[in-house]
């Protein structure tokens, strides 16, 4: 019997301006045509990161007067629907990171599963904390590179800001898409 | 959650009815008309009251009705002391019948029948007959028609003549009540109230009366109660709480009869039989599963109605695992009506479960179970129905999200209010270490209404998909297909196909209605707590749907406030922003809102976003197709597009002076979709803050570009100044209004093509110091069709600041602000020349200065002139200006003398005039500084001051300093004799006219003073100025020849000496007295013949005394013999004291010279005497060509007091560093030497 699991459907850089960075979008497993495809179109992927903002504006408001979240983890941010929940993390510079987990993005095997609990799986508070590491090292990568010049991308007056094309990054968050599967320690 | 029948999802809330209180109407009219005929009609035959107190009392009761009031959360409704249901009815009641009859003409069964309840699946009468399960009717029943309690209100009559009367009347009544409900099988509970009315009668016979009427009916003690008379709003309101506080119990006990009395049913574990067996259908009967489904659904009810939601819970997942289990709907054939009502059922038990869930705080659990049920049913429909693969199931789903959001809206959870922004809760304790899927974590509403409009989505695509033949009605298609039809298309709830999309565009089910008025829930709960941008993505959606409603009007109703201020295009999400301008546009344009059409069309020329194929993007073809009422005028706010246009103006430098210009250039980039038509702007304004207001760059055909390099053309402009219109008066070039605008104007070729800079130099002419800055910036565009402005603001740091040199290079400005250019002030061009400055100014000396004041500017120039001198005790000085009197300034301060607003009138151009300053003579060395401040205005611009400063520095110094030495002399007159009778003075005399007969002395003044000054000094006269005491009578002369205008050169020493012969008025006078003199120097520069008179004071000498003291004078006698001179050396002992006094001389012997006269001798001396001894010294020594020193040891020794006294050394001899005097020894063979000549003593 195949089981879904959860894959990661897209990844969000979203600036400290609440532009958009960088955004990859991963295929889901498609059980009717038996192939792998986008569960939303770019532009509802968009729309699904911006909304992310809202949450992100909020938090940070709770935050500012309970004087917690220190960390910049904010774990679930909504679960839009029964299969699409967003995963929030804001650096101390204001970049944020999102990942839309697709909660039956991937069939696997029940044998496989066996050591998985039974039934649909569901995801653990802090198991997005692995990707959201894998993101940050990748962007500190990214900054780490002389050329990528950060206030080019998100001005510190003003708004907007370019988006990241370095083909290092991409590359970096297609292999962070596609390896994660719950229960990673490590990406 | 609507959809459900009425009653089917209602909260259990133990259902009170009062009974005979005017105003309400009869109860149980709902009822079935079959059964009405059967039902039990109760019937109070007491009058209704009509009181004030009843109506009040009943008003209350009503108010606190739980079922009208606003949802509130689980915790309050756990702490209410009571919950009821209330309705009213004035006299009667009708209750259900208990028992159904049996049908007519049924055989009448052998036995006596066994009857059952109407809503029984026993019963014919029931729809249920003969396997349903459960209905709403029976929910209903106990909902609304079957009272756990009847509130019976009568009056208690006080008047004893009618009491008892009217207490036997109510006695009747209430049993006849009570006997009509016992008959009617019912167990409700009867509650009476009694009301007093007006006389309050003794409190014994009332309670006696109260035990008569409770003992004559049966009713319990509790059950009771008495409202005395006249009670107020608050007091009839406490009795009201306190009654139903106690009559709860009562209810919650007839409802918990009533649970056990099911739990009995169940317990005995047989299917009862119905009335009549069935004979049609399959004559089935309702299974033992079923019947024990029905069985917990009854007690899972009962235990909702007294608030025991576990218990309730448990039962309904009894209820629900029975009915879902193998021996119920798996084996109800999907073609039955039973299949229906059975997942009717199911939703039922599972919407009350979750509610129950929710009121016990287990959200997470809730939301499971939500998820859950779906699955489950899925499954069924899958494998026994009609598939999940239809609009049916579809419709099922979005139901069943609608139920849940409506679930969560209708239970307030306490910290999941929308003004705490929460989107979801925290799982509950009991969940919170297991693995939850995300959407486990209970989400608000408007997840839940997006989820329904989701799936609403899939109805309308499935629906879509249906083939033609399925969508025709019933009645114009084959029984065939009918019959096949139905086994395809799940129609639980829903339409039948040929309802929900019929053919021929016959109205059928509205999705898009129904999509977007979950759309606009779920928008709502967004927009409550604060999630702005969802909220828009929703807004988004519902564009679209409302775009294939062709509900144009609508959508620019909901997106234009939205276009108006995204965060999207701030926040740079091209792609939303795009998708939501071409909706709009779309809508728009279909309404004819010709500004919005071209205001989008205008930003969505910007390149960020994507370009579509087939689309024109042309500006002036934006409004093609439209025909708008008037003109359209668009006006687009900074920031309210993204404008393709970026326009910036910087200045090239920071600094500039007033009256000078200052670079600046007006960069225009395009960044407008390649192949998009150029645009021609008609000029573009530019407003700046300072000097200049605004620069007009208009449109001109044939200005073209001076430099060009690619895309890129740059030209210097020429500006001309425009007058402003607006402002009327700027039409006199003359009048020196400030307020006027000033405004520039320049052509130049605005026509931007796709990708092209356009950079337009100027000079800006800067007028007043402060800053000149650009503020903002309006682009003017004026097509066949519509005006289009666009104003920008200019701001620090946004945009680059590039400087175009050329065409082909640029440098970046790297300035805080390029924006602004801080101007300067003017430089003032007048100017202040000291002419005849000096470095050094000597103190008593009258200092004139000259100044010449320059006027170097182009025009004449009224100035005034101010000036300070600043330093110790200022004095009072004169300035003088031609043709004028002089003014002094005034000498107030300490600090500071100051001579303010002098108008020097005006200075004509490249003139001057000379002001002269006179600063009076100053006593003392010192610095002052002069400062002359002028302050202007050109006659061009009288509104701006401008002012020149000088400061001069005035050293003040001494010219002369000098050193002076008083060296006592002898007098040469006797002194007078203190015995001589003469001496003696007449007291009557009048002290001027008598001459002085005291004693005298006389000293030589000698002074050295130096010249200090800076260059030569003519010295006119060196005098003395005596002040003396009134006692002492003082003669000076000069000694040394004064030589007039003698030329002082500067740090030269010279001499002056002066006799000063002194002498006391009488001789009685012998105290000490003083004597001040001052030398007085008479000089001036060689250039001036005035002399200044510098007094320069001695120190004070003291004079006279009557302490003895030896003089010592020298006088030398040329002998012929000898070369050698002799030495006649006097020794002169003064007693100015009354003491007789002895003194003793003695001489000792030298190898420096040989002397005759007493080697050792006495004097004595009478009071105010003196006397002499005389000694004749040969100097020994060989004879020196330039003469020497000898040292007589000569020491004179007072006898008395044994104390040497110090001899005086007088002309020609001085002292050594021992105090021993020497004697001048004049060269040998020389005659007439100058030493000898001070002598005034000779032998």
């Amino acid at each position: 019997m195949a089981i879904a699991i959860p894959s990661i459907a897209c990844l969000g850089i979203i600036g400290r301006n609440n532009n958009p960075l960088h955004i990859s979008i991963f295929p889901s497993y498609d059980p009717a045509a038996n192939s792998f495809a986008p569960l939303r179109t770019p532009l509802q992927f968009s729309l699904l990161l911006s909304s992310t903002l809202d949450i992100f504006e909020l938090r940070a408001r709770q935050n500012a007067v309970n004087a917690t979240g220190l960390t910049g983890d904010y774990g679930l941010l909504h679960a839009i629907d029964e299969r699409l929940a967003s995963y929030g993390f804001e650096t101390n510079t204001g970049v944020k990171f999102v990942v839309v987990v697709d909660m039956r993005g991937r069939r696997i095997d029940g044998s496989v599963a066996g050591n998985l609990k039974g039934g649909v799986v569901g995801l653990r508070e802090g198991e997005m904390k692995t990707v959201f590491r894998a993101m940050q090292t990748a962007y500190v990568k990214l900054l780490q590179n002389p050329f990528f010049e950060p206030d080019e991308h998100s001005p510190p007056a003003g708004s907007g800001g370019k988006k990241i094309t370095s083909k290092r990054f991409a590359e970096d968050m297609r292999r962070i898409g596609e390896s994660w599967t719950p229960g990673v320690t490590a990406l | 959650m609507d959809e459900y029948p009425k009653g089917s999802l209602d909260p259990s809330i133990p259902l009170l009815l009062t009974l005979g209180v005017a105003g309400g109407s009869d109860h149980g009219i709902e009822l079935d008309t079959a059964l009405r005929e059967q039902g039990v009609l109760i019937r109070s035959e007491a009058a209704p009251l009509d009181s004030e107190q009843a109506l009040g009392l009943l008003r209350y009761i009503q108010d606190h009705d739980l079922s009208r009031l606003p949802p509130t959360s689980p915790e309050p409704i756990a702490a209410l002391r009571y919950r009821f249901r209330v309705r009213t009815a004035e006299r009667s009641l009708l209750l259900p019948p208990r028992h159904a009859r049996l049908p007519d003409g049924a055989d009448p069964p052998a036995s006596p029948a066994a009857l059952h309840s109407p809503f029984s699946p026993l019963s014919t009468v029931s729809k249920l007959y003969p396997d349903g399960l459960i209905d709403t009717k029976w929910l209903q029943k106990h909902q609304a028609l079957v009272p756990a309690l009847v509130l019976c209100f009568y009056t208690l009559v006080s008047d004893p003549t009618q009491a008892t009367l009217c207490d036997n009347q109510i006695k009747s009544d209430l049993n006849n009540i009570k006997g009509l409900l016992s008959q009617s099988g019912y167990k409700t509970r009867l509650a009476v109230v009694l009301l007093s009315d007006q006389h309050a009668p003794s409190v014994e016979g009332v309670q006696e009366r109260l035990e008569n009427l409770r003992k004559g009916c049966g009713i319990d003690s509790k059950a009771l109660f008495l409202v005395p008379p006249n009670e107020s709003t608050q007091e009839l309101g406490r009795m009201a709480e306190n009654m139903l506080s106690t009559l709860y119990p009562l209810a919650v006990e007839y409802y918990r009869d009533l649970g056990r009395h099911a739990r009995k049913k169940r317990g005995r574990g047989i299917a009862p039989q119905p009335t009549i067996p069935p004979t049609s259908g399959t004559s089935q009967t309702l299974s033992l599963a079923g019947w024990n489904v029905r069985y917990d659904f009854k007690s899972a009810i009962f235990a909702e109605f007294r608030s025991e939601y576990e218990n309730a819970l448990r039962s309904y997942d009894q209820a629900y695992d029975g009915l879902l289990s193998s021996e119920l709907l798996e084996v109800i054939p999907s073609w039955s009506p039973r299949w229906n009502e059975a997942r009717f059922l199911a939703d039922v038990i599972a919407i009350r479960g979750i509610s129950c869930l929710l009121f016990g705080g287990q959200h997470s659990t809730a939301a499971r179970r939500w998820q859950l049920h779906r699955d489950k049913v899925a499954g069924f429909v899958d494998r026994h129905g009609r598939g999940t693969k239809n609009y049916g199931w579809k419709a099922w789903e979005s139901r069943w999200a609608v139920v849940m959001a409506n679930l969560i809206e209708r239970t307030v959870i306490p910290g999941f209010e929308p003004q705490l922004h929460q989107r979801y809760l925290q799982p509950e304790k009991v969940a919170m270490g297991e693995r939850l899927q995300p959407f486990e974590f209970l989400h608000h509403p408007g997840y839940w209404y997006r989820l329904a409009a989701q799936h609403l989505y899939g109805r309308r695509a499935l629906a879509r998909a249906m083939p033609d033949d399925d969508r025709s009605p019933p009645s114009s298609s084959p029984a065939s297909h009918v019959a096949s039809k139905a086994f395809t298309y799940d129609t639980y709830m829903c339409p039948e196909p040929h309802e929900e999309y019929p053919l021929n565009d016959a109205p059928g089910t509205d999705y898009g209605d129904l999509i977007v008025d979950n759309l606009t829930r779920a928008r709502s709960a967004f927009l409550e707590r604060q999630q702005v941008r969802f909220a828009a993505e929703l807004s988004l959606e519902c564009a679209r749907e409302l775009t294939i409603r062709r509900d144009w009007k609508s959508i620019v109703e909901l997106l234009r406030p939205l276009w108006k201020n995204m965060s999207f295009r701030t926040e740079g999400w091209y792609t939303i922003a795009e998708e939501l301008s071409w909706i709009l546009r779309g809508a728009a344009a279909m309404v004819g809102e010709a500004a919005l059409v071209v205001a989008i069309d205008w930003e969505l020329l910007n390149r960020n976003f994507t370009k579509r194929t087939n689309w024109h993007y042309d500006i002036s073809k934006s409004l093609d197709g439209i025909s708008p009422k008037s003109r359209p005028h668009v006006y687009i706010e900074d920031g309210q597009t993204l404008s393709f246009i970026s326009a910036s103006f910087i200045f090239k430098d920071e600094e500039g002076k007033a009256g000078q210009s200052a670079n600046g250039q007006l960069t225009l980039k395009s960044s407008a979709h390649q192949g998009s038509a150029p645009i021609r702007l008609n000029s573009v304004q530019v407003e700046l803050n300072g000097s200049v207001n605004r620069i007009i760059f208009k449109h001109q055909d044939d200005a073209d570009p001076q430099q060009k390099n690619g895309n890129t053309s740059l030209s210097a402009m020429s500006l001309s100044r425009i007058t402003d219109k607006g402002k009327g008066k700027a039409t006199d070039p003359d009048s020196l209004d400030e307020e006027q605008m000033v405004i520039l104007q320049g052509d130049a070729n605005l026509t931007l093509a796709p990708g092209q800079v356009i950079v337009l130099g100027v000079q800006v002419p800067l007028r007043e110091p402060g800053e000149t800055c650009a503020v903002s910036l309006t682009m003017n565009l004026h097509s066949e069709s519509f005006d289009l402005d666009q104003y920008q603001s200019f701001q620090q740091g946004r945009g680059a600041s590039i400087w175009y040199l050329s065409a082909s290079r640029t440098k970046r400005v790297a300035r805080e602000n390029p924006l602004a250019v801080k101007v300067l002030p003017r430089p003032p061009q007048m100017e202040i020349v000291g002419l005849t400055w000096k470095d050094q100014y000597y103190t008593d000396e009258p200092i004139a200065l000259e100044f010449e004041i320059i006027n170097e500017e182009d025009v004449d120039a009224p100035a005034r002139l101010d000036a300070i001198l600043v330093g110790p005790l200022p004095p009072v000085f004169i300035v003088e200006v031609p043709g004028q009197d002089e003014t002094s300034s005034d000498g107030g301060s300490k600090e500071e003398s100051r001579l303010s607003g002098l108008s020097l009138g005006a200075i004509e151009s490249s003139k001057s005039i000379i002001t002269h300053v006179r600063v009076p003579p100053i006593p003392e060395s010192t610095q002052y500084n002069l400062t002359l401040k002028l302050v202007y205005f050109l006659s061009t611009n009288p509104g701006t001051p401008i002012t020149q400063t000088a400061v001069f520095q005035l050293n003040i110094v001494n010219p002369f300093e000098a050193n002076y030495d008083l060296l006592p002399r002898v007098h040469p007159d006797p002194w007078p004799s203190l015995f001589d009778p003469e001496g003696v003075r007449d007291p009557s005399e009048d002290d001027t006219h008598i001459l002085p007969k005291g004693l005298c002395q006389t000293y030589s003044l000698v002074t050295r003073y130096a010249s200090f000054a800076s260059e030569d000094l003519r010295v006119h006269d060196v005098d003395i100025r005596v002040q003396t005491s009134r006692s002492v009578r003082v003669h000076s002369t000069r000694t040394l020849p004064a030589s007039p205008n003698r030329i002082v050169k500067p740090k030269t020493i010279e001499d002056a000496a002066f006799d000063i012969t002194s002498q006391k008025h009488t001789l009685d006078d012998r105290s000490q007295s003083t004597l001040d003199v001052s030398l007085v120097i008479k000089w001036s520069r060689l250039t001036s013949s005035t002399p200044n008179t510098t007094t320069l004071p001695v120190p004070r000498f003291v004079l006279f005394g009557t302490e003895p003291r030896v003089l010592a004078s020298a006088s030398h006698i040329r002998l012929k013999e000898s070369p050698k001179p002799l030495i006649i050396l006097l020794i002169i002992i003064e007693n100015a004291s009354n003491h007789f006094l002895t003194f003793g001389l003695s001489m000792e012997p030298s190898d420096e010279f040989a002397f005759s006269g007493p080697k050792q001798t006495t004097l004595h001396l009478l009071p105010v005497s003196r006397r002499s001894a005389t000694y004749r010294l040969l100097p020994l020594a060989s004879g020196s060509k330039t003469g020497g020193w000898i040292k007589p040891g000569l020491v004179v020794r007072d006898k008395y007091f044994q104390k040497v006294l110090r001899v005086i050394p007088t002309e020609g001899m001085k002292l050594d560093k021992d105090g021993a005097f020497l004697v001048w020894v004049p060269p040998e063979e020389e005659e007439g030497s100058e030493n000898g000549e001070g002598s005034s003593e000779s032998e």
